[in-house]
């Protein structure tokens, strides 16, 4: 549709329908005006000299900007050692999750699964009824977890939530593609892992995304289980640079004064900020290509 | 290639809790019509009293309105539905507990339930891949099936990036390669246009010689059957109506429902009365009386038939314009190339009649009066209280 046509689409609209448009545009503007302006002003104040910033607040005068921030949060032991705890959260926590929900989903999906009623009602039970902190704390240190990489990983791994939209994904396949596979002389596990999970990529890919940004921005759990220094995530050591104000004593221990000291944990915040959100981001596009909608096309006559 | 026994089958599909309650409450209010629906206590019944034998390399098609039970049957002797009573042999072997891969059937389904994720070549290869068949054997194996169905070129491609004729063709073709002893074929063209569904019809008929195995074909549309199958099961409820040749189901309908189920345009149908005089049979209808054909008498004679009401059949183009006859004004002319389909009434009765082109003198115009007239060789008689034909 070229600019010429989009115009005389948009004078069919009445005056009323106008407004709504302009009044939509405007609110939609506010909404991503509230996500990007923060953002590019982190960024921005990242690179400034702490001072500058004090004073007279963003510049672009190249000059004042400095990427000391940077260099003091990339030479911090505790930072790296967060990022490195951090990533293989992550990664063990999404693949657990990820597994455990697609197999627990399985059943479910399928109406000839005895017990299918019984095993969902138990599900979503814990959807409106949790433990509470201090049972589950008990429960975790009962089971010798406390302190270890399992009190962060086992818990949360199963979400029923998760799993629900799974199990509609999975009744989305056509029953067909199943049935052919049967024919073909595939196993419930042969159609389970060669059919049904190559076509369900999209779904993993958003479940996998969703557990690996939680994970890698939660700090609770490794708050309240977690004593050691070394276990810690990076978000627990961002969160007591961020909310505590207390940068890690290495980073600004030369600095002479206070004042400096407290414009530099300043500057570090948006440094640290920046540092811990940047695997998240480089992550997306490569998961994009899995939100593929068009997986199934060509499996049945549409 | 095998022989496939189909002994008294059925299938009833269980009630869920809620349709059971309502089953429950139909049979309190409405007994008589419990009967049509074919709902019993345990359930609605999809299939039943279903007898079969089919020969090693026939070509046998089930045909009949949507529900009347024939996906059902054929998806009960793959071995996707549960057999609720009977039994079913495949090579002589009771099947009715074996796993569909364990059948040695193959199957071509509508929908072609391609694996998306695949390319041509492992939607092919999947099923010999997971009969550990060597790489070798596979290749040779899945290039001869693309050959005979002309995909060699689309190999590798994804059935995304197909088109509907080619992704049926790679659906038969993942069903060839294993070289079934039964292939099972779920109404496969009825998702493609006319053009290509005639196209592949024809292509069906070319593999059939090819592959040479045992086929039970499922359709709805009465031209696939009459093309493609050695025999044509035509069913209607759940019960099997007729079992014959194309020639046998069409000149010999068994009852009313296969006479107006088989041939297009559809039998026309008269209320009439059969009379017996002596050994000879007449039919009377609007005051226009036909002497049934010696053969026909016969075998009236033989059913020790007398007279009585009936309804007569007789095919579109088995009515003949001319100067006698019944006398009926011309409705509506349907040129179709080689005849007209001329749409008459008759005393209130719409009736159909084929005009072969060749013969046509004149064009025929809403309003025109024309006579037409029958042979006592092509009418058949139907009992008016069983609809069965009186002749069989």
């Amino acid at each position: 549709m070229n600019k010429k046509q989009r115009k005389s689409e948009f004078n069919k609209y009445t005056t009323k329908d106008k407004a709504i448009l302009y009044a939509g545009y405007v609110i939609l503007g506010l909404f991503i005006a509230a996500i990007v302006v923060p953002v590019i002003y982190i960024i921005l104040a990242s690179f400034i000299d702490p001072v500058t910033l004090q004073n007279s607040g963003l510049t672009f005068d190249f000059s004042k900007w400095t990427i000391t921030a940077y260099e003091r949060v990339m030479g911090n032991d505790q930072i790296w050692t967060g990022f490195r705890n951090a990533l293989i959260y992550s990664v063990l926590f999404t693949l657990i999750s990820v597994i455990v929900t697609l197999l627990a989903a399985y059943p479910m999906s399928r109406a000839d699964f005895k017990g299918r009623g019984f095993f969902n009602a138990i599900f979503v039970i814990t959807m409106f009824f949790g433990g509470g902190l201090i049972p589950t704390y008990l429960l975790i240190s009962r089971m010798h977890m406390l302190d270890t990489i399992w009190a962060i990983l086992l818990p949360g791994a199963f979400s029923v939530w998760n799993m629900i939209i799974a199990r509609t994904y999975y009744m989305g396949i056509p029953r067909d593609l199943q049935e052919a596979a049967e024919v073909d002389g595939a196993t419930e596990m042969v159609y389970f892992f060669q059919i049904l999970l190559p076509v369900c990529t999209p779904i993993i890919a958003t479940i996998a995304m969703w557990q690996f940004v939680g994970m890698w921005n939660s700090y609770f759990d490794a708050m309240i289980y977690l004593n050691s220094a070394s276990k810690q995530p990076l978000q627990l050591v961002l969160r007591s640079i961020l909310i505590q104000n207390q940068p890690e004593p290495g980073m600004v221990s030369d600095m002479q004064s206070t004042a400096e000291r407290a414009q530099l944990a300043e500057l570090l915040k948006y440094a640290t900020i920046i540092i811990s959100s940047l695997p998240l981001m480089i992550m997306y596009p490569f998961f994009q290509k899995y939100f593929d909608s068009g997986i199934m096309a060509g499996a049945v006559k549409g | 290639m095998a022989t496939v026994q189909l002994r008294n089958i059925m299938k009833v599909y269980p009630f869920v809790s809620g349709e059971q309650k309502k089953g429950k409450k139909k049979k309190t209010d409405e007994p008589e019509k419990k009967s049509n629906l074919q709902i019993t206590d345990e359930g609605v019944v999809a299939v039943q009293a279903f007898d079969l034998d089919i020969a090693d390399k026939e070509f046998i098609v089930l045909v009949g309105p949507s529900g009347c039970g024939k996906s059902t049957t054929l998806r009960m002797v793959a071995g996707l539905e549960e057999i609720s009573g009977g039994e079913l042999y495949i090579d002589g072997q009771l099947m009715n507990d074996k796993a569909p891969k364990d059948r040695d059937i193959a199957m071509v389904f509508q929908n072609y339930a391609l694996y998306p994720h695949m390319s041509v070549y492992d939607n092919m290869a999947f099923s010999l891949k997971l009969r550990k068949v060597p790489k070798d054997e596979i290749d040779v194996k899945v290039r001869e099936a693309a050959a005979i169905l002309d995909i060699t070129q689309y190999l590798e491609r994804k059935p995304k990036a197909l088109s509907g004729g080619q992704r049926q063709r790679v659906a038969i073709g993942r069903a060839i390669v294993r070289n079934p002893k039964v292939m099972l074929m779920d109404e496969p063209l009825s998702n493609l246009d006319a053009k290509l569904r005639n196209e592949m019809r024809a292509e069906i008929l070319k593999l059939r010689q090819r592959i040479d195995t045992t086929f039970m074909y499922v359709t709805h549309d009465q031209t696939e059957a009459m093309t493609l199958g050695d025999r044509i099961v035509i069913m209607k409820d759940g019960y099997i109506q007729q079992i014959g040749t194309p020639q046998e189901v069409f000149n010999h309908p068994a009852n009313l429902f296969v006479a107006g189920f088989i041939g297009m345009p559809v039998m026309n149908f008269f209320d009439a009365e059969l009379k017996k005089d002596g050994n000879k049979y007449f039919v009377e209808v609007g005051g226009y009386r036909v002497e049934l054909a010696p053969e026909k008498e016969k075998r009236l004679l033989a059913n020790n038939v007398s007279s009585q009401p009936i309804t007569l059949g007789v095919r579109p183009e088995h009515t003949d314009v001319g100067d006698s006859g019944v006398s009926a004004k011309v409705d509506v002319a349907e040129m179709m190339g080689s005849s007209v389909h001329l749409h008459v009434n008759a005393n209130g009765k719409d009736v159909i009649i084929i005009v072969p082109t060749i013969d046509m003198e004149s064009n025929y115009k809403f309003g025109d009066t024309v006579h037409f007239s029958f042979s006592g060789k092509v009418a058949h008689v139907f009992s008016k209280e069983t609809s069965k034909n009186l002749e069989y």
